[in-house]
């Protein structure tokens, strides 16, 4: 779509990076495109909310390069990445930016050849996906207000409990001695993805300016009784309060602090 | 050469550094071969012990009967990866090290110029004491320069090594013989502070039967020694090699070599007890050579005081003994005779006891070995330390390097008046792996990546660069058992990064806890985590996932990432 080469930042395991990387990498025939490499300890060292900030500014794509299952260096910090990406797609979906933005990639330190195809593709990807909304210098507002919701729903804690939990609800038994399925633990994450997007979308609009239930149901397209059970919720959790009555409509501002 | 020293006193040492006897820092060259680092991981080991490419020929590597990785699959093959890269470094040509400058007066005598005493030679040396080794023979080197025979330990690998230790500063005297040109008197006159005597095991065993004086005989290290300087030795067509060990194998392979029709090897336990390298039996194999097991000779048989034939008798094995394998047993009435033209016994050494001084031998012992201090090595006369096999009794390469390793920290302690017994790490092994069960499952929930090297001995001797490659497959492999920071910082983003919480706003919600691959997270008593600074690695998926962001990687923050992925952007605009 466009001529500009897409802003492409690749988080990579330094187990993955080695000499001959680097120097695959930077040279110029091979890659179509520029790649800025972050090296990571583990790529399960990735923090959701930094993957979001790095869309908040722009960038069009992130790539995440682990090692290839089983050999991670520090046994499945490869697959807690994958978990995170899981939850990033779910929150990217959410946003209207395309979840293909961020892709997780196996590579090991020899496949020289087989990472510069991972970035040949991703580029290719990107140029077919164009330049991100938030790109240059006016980003779109409505695009920027979803991934920041996002970026705080990330950094919540009920989402970062329910990732990190992941693995030992779903392989052993909870406290309870229930057995949770993967299929209705992806539906549960699903939910709270959703439900902490929206009211974290929520406070983000109240920062702004005071807000009312109508006005908010018309913005997420959501029947106005749905958004007043978050509101409940958020006025107990101390995010938002009261702010005035207009007439009979009660208007409602964010708290500073949460 | 890194200047990094260690940043934190290490008592906790993987499995493969542990069972090491000289203790060299396996881990650590492993991870820097898994980054291409060859010139680096060779310093490193060099900064252990002084012998990369000998021990990655001929060592028996300890290390990979500890490797964790067994309870996996398969032990890293770590001395095929010393031998890769000290192979590498020769090729490209080793750069020449700065001698190291002399700030020590005081002069230190070693006899001996074998592994034990080379060792402690460059680690005094390292230091920068004066150290002249003595050596009888007229090439440094020892049982690696004489004994081990040319097509398992090439001349000029031992040579390059040697060369390495005399050129950071060590003084080799050969064909001075101790007892007859220096003595422990004549050193001290000249102005030695301390001696190391590292004279090693240099007769070989008698069988005690009868006929053993024959013509056909051959002594195993006389043998040995004679093929190694180039000797026409006589084997005649068929030779029987008695022993099980290393040099039993080399032997046979030798006399092969040597034109001999028909080599074998008897050997009074079965092939699970052999000494010897399995891959050494199996090149062995290869060539042709014929093994009997569970025999034991009984007499040689001469005509014309010649060797005409062998005659054995059968065994069969009883109870374990002291070392731990089945005792042979002999079955009467079953001898039985091989017709050979010459017998190589090769079944142990003993010591020189006319080079020994007496004062340092125990009179009361059966075998002039040396009696030392276990611990500091010394011996009965102050200033005199001992190691190596003539301590030991025979052994390998490795366990004389760590002897001279132990020496020369004795010996600095005692020229610098310092406590011997002092400063001494015990050596823990340990390994973070919580369960290897679950590590287990893991392999196989995901599909076996691409095709995956094995590398054994003999491939390591093939194209440099494939192997390379295939060597930092291999190195992949390795767990990392021990805490971080073993490469000594080589690594840049390693500098022993750290997980780092803030006691105000941990919940103690335990997730750090579950999703720390090396359990250094604990709950303390105020119910807030705790990172174990022994065990964390730096890899930072607590700080990933704790709930509240409460923990914070001390070098490689969040912020630090947002800000590389930030520049990275910026740059591109």
């Amino acid at each position: 779509m466009s001529a500009e080469k897409p802003k492409i930042v690749c988080f990579m395991c330094n187990w993955v990076f080695c000499d001959e990387t680097e120097s695959a990498i930077s040279q110029e025939q091979q890659i179509p495109f520029d790649v800025n490499v972050v090296r990571l300890m583990c790529i399960g060292r990735i923090d959701p909310v930094v993957v979001l900030e790095t869309f908040e500014r722009g960038a069009d794509g992130v790539l995440l390069i682990g090692c290839t299952p089983p050999d991670c260096h520090f046994v499945e910090g490869n697959l807690y990445a994958e978990r995170t990406v899981k939850l990033l797609k779910r929150l990217l979906a959410l946003t209207d930016l395309e979840p293909e933005r961020l892709e997780l990639r196996w590579s090991s330190p020899i496949e020289e050849v087989r990472l510069i195809q991972i970035l040949t593709d991703f580029a290719a990807q990107m140029h077919k996906l164009g330049t991100s909304p938030l790109a240059g210098e006016g980003p779109d507002e409505k695009v920027l207000l979803n991934v920041s919701a996002a970026k705080s729903a990330a950094a919540d804690f009920r989402l970062r409990v329910l990732t990190g939990r992941e693995k030992e609800l779903t392989e052993n038994l909870n406290v309870y001695g229930e057995e949770i399925s993967q299929e209705e633990f992806d539906g549960l994450i699903d939910d709270a993805a959703k439900t902490e997007f929206i009211r974290q979308k929520i406070y983000l609009l109240a920062r702004q300016k005071p807000r009312s239930v109508k006005e908010l149901a018309i913005v997420f397209q959501m029947k106005p009784a749905s958004v007043l059970r978050h509101i409940v919720d958020m006025r107990r959790k101390g995010m938002i309060a009261l702010d005035r009555v207009e007439e009979t409509t009660p208007l409602y501002k964010a708290l500073e602090v949460q | 050469m890194a200047t990094n020293i260690r940043m934190f006193t290490k008592k906790k040492l993987p499995p493969c550094c542990a069972a090491c006897p000289a203790h060299v820092n396996v881990q650590g060259y492993v991870s820097l071969i898994q980054r291409g680092k060859f010139k680096e991981a060779v310093e490193l080991i060099r900064k252990d012990m002084p012998f990369p490419a000998i021990c990655g020929r001929v060592c028996f590597s300890p290390c990979e009967d500890a490797c964790a990785r067994v309870n996996l699959d398969q032990a890293v093959a770590i001395r095929a990866l010393k031998r890769i890269v000290a192979d590498i470094e020769r090729e490209k040509g080793r750069v020449k090290p700065e001698p190291v400058q002399k700030t020590r007066i005081e002069k230190v005598a070693i006899i001996g110029a074998g592994p034990a005493g080379l060792t402690a030679a460059y680690e005094l040396a390292k230091l920068g004491y004066p150290v002249t080794v003595f050596e009888r023979m007229l090439e440094p080197g020892g049982m690696m320069r004489y004994c081990i025979p040319n097509f398992r330990l090439e001349k000029f690998v031992v040579a390059n090594e040697i060369a390495y230790i005399k050129d950071i500063g060590v003084e080799i005297k050969t064909g001075i013989e101790f007892g007859k040109d220096i003595t422990l008197e004549s050193l001290r006159n000249e102005g030695c502070k301390a001696v190391f005597v590292a004279i090693g095991t240099q007769l070989s065993r008698k069988m005690n039967v009868s006929g053993e004086d024959l013509e056909g005989v051959i002594q195993i290290l006389e043998f040995l020694r004679a093929v190694s300087v180039g000797q026409h030795v006589d084997v005649g067509e068929r030779v029987a090699v008695i022993g099980g060990g290393n040099s039993a194998i080399d032997a046979a392979r030798t006399a092969k070599r040597l034109g001999a029709k028909e080599a074998m090897i008897l050997y009074r336990r079965t092939r699970n007890e052999m000494p010897a390298l399995p891959h050494e039996i199996e090149a062995a194999e290869r060539e042709g050579i014929k093994f009997h097991f569970l025999v034991a000779p009984k007499r040689i048989i001469g005509e014309n005081g010649k060797v005409k034939a062998i005659e054995c008798l059968r065994m069969r094995l009883g109870e374990p003994d002291a070392s731990g394998r089945r005792r042979p047993i002999p079955i009467s009435f079953s001898e039985h005779q091989y017709e050979v033209d010459s017998v190589i016994p090769a079944i142990g050494q003993i010591p020189e006891k006319s080079c020994v001084p007496h004062e340092l031998l125990d009179e009361k012992a059966k075998e002039a070995l040396i009696p030392v201090d276990e611990i500091t090595t010394e011996t009965k006369i102050e200033g005199v330390f001992a190691g190596g096999d003539i301590v030991t009794g025979p052994a390998s390469i490795i366990q004389a390097v760590g002897a001279g390793k132990q020496a020369a920290f004795s010996i600095h302690r005692y020229l610098s008046g310092q406590d011997l017994r002092a400063g001494r790490e015990e050596v823990e092994e340990t390994t973070w792996v919580k369960d290897w069960e679950s590590l287990r499952q893991k392999s196989r929930r995901y599909e076996a990546p691409t095709e995956k090297p094995r590398l054994s001995f003999e491939e390591a001797t093939r194209f440099l660069e494939e192997t390379k490659r295939k060597a930092m497959f291999e190195a992949f492999r390795c767990l990392g058992c021990g805490p971080c920071s073993e490469c000594l910082s080589e690594i840049d983003l390693c500098e022993r990064d750290k997980a780092v919480v803030d006691e105000n706003l941990c919940t103690g919600c335990n997730i750090c806890a579950i999703v720390c691959p090396v359990a250094a997270i604990e709950k303390n008593e105020n119910e807030v985590a705790q990172v174990n600074e022994d065990l964390c690695k730096g890899c930072g998926i607590c700080a990933a996932h704790c709930p509240e962001r409460a923990i914070t990687m001390q070098r490689l923050t969040d912020e630090n990432i947002l800000t590389c992925a930030l520049t990275a952007l910026r740059r591109r605009d």
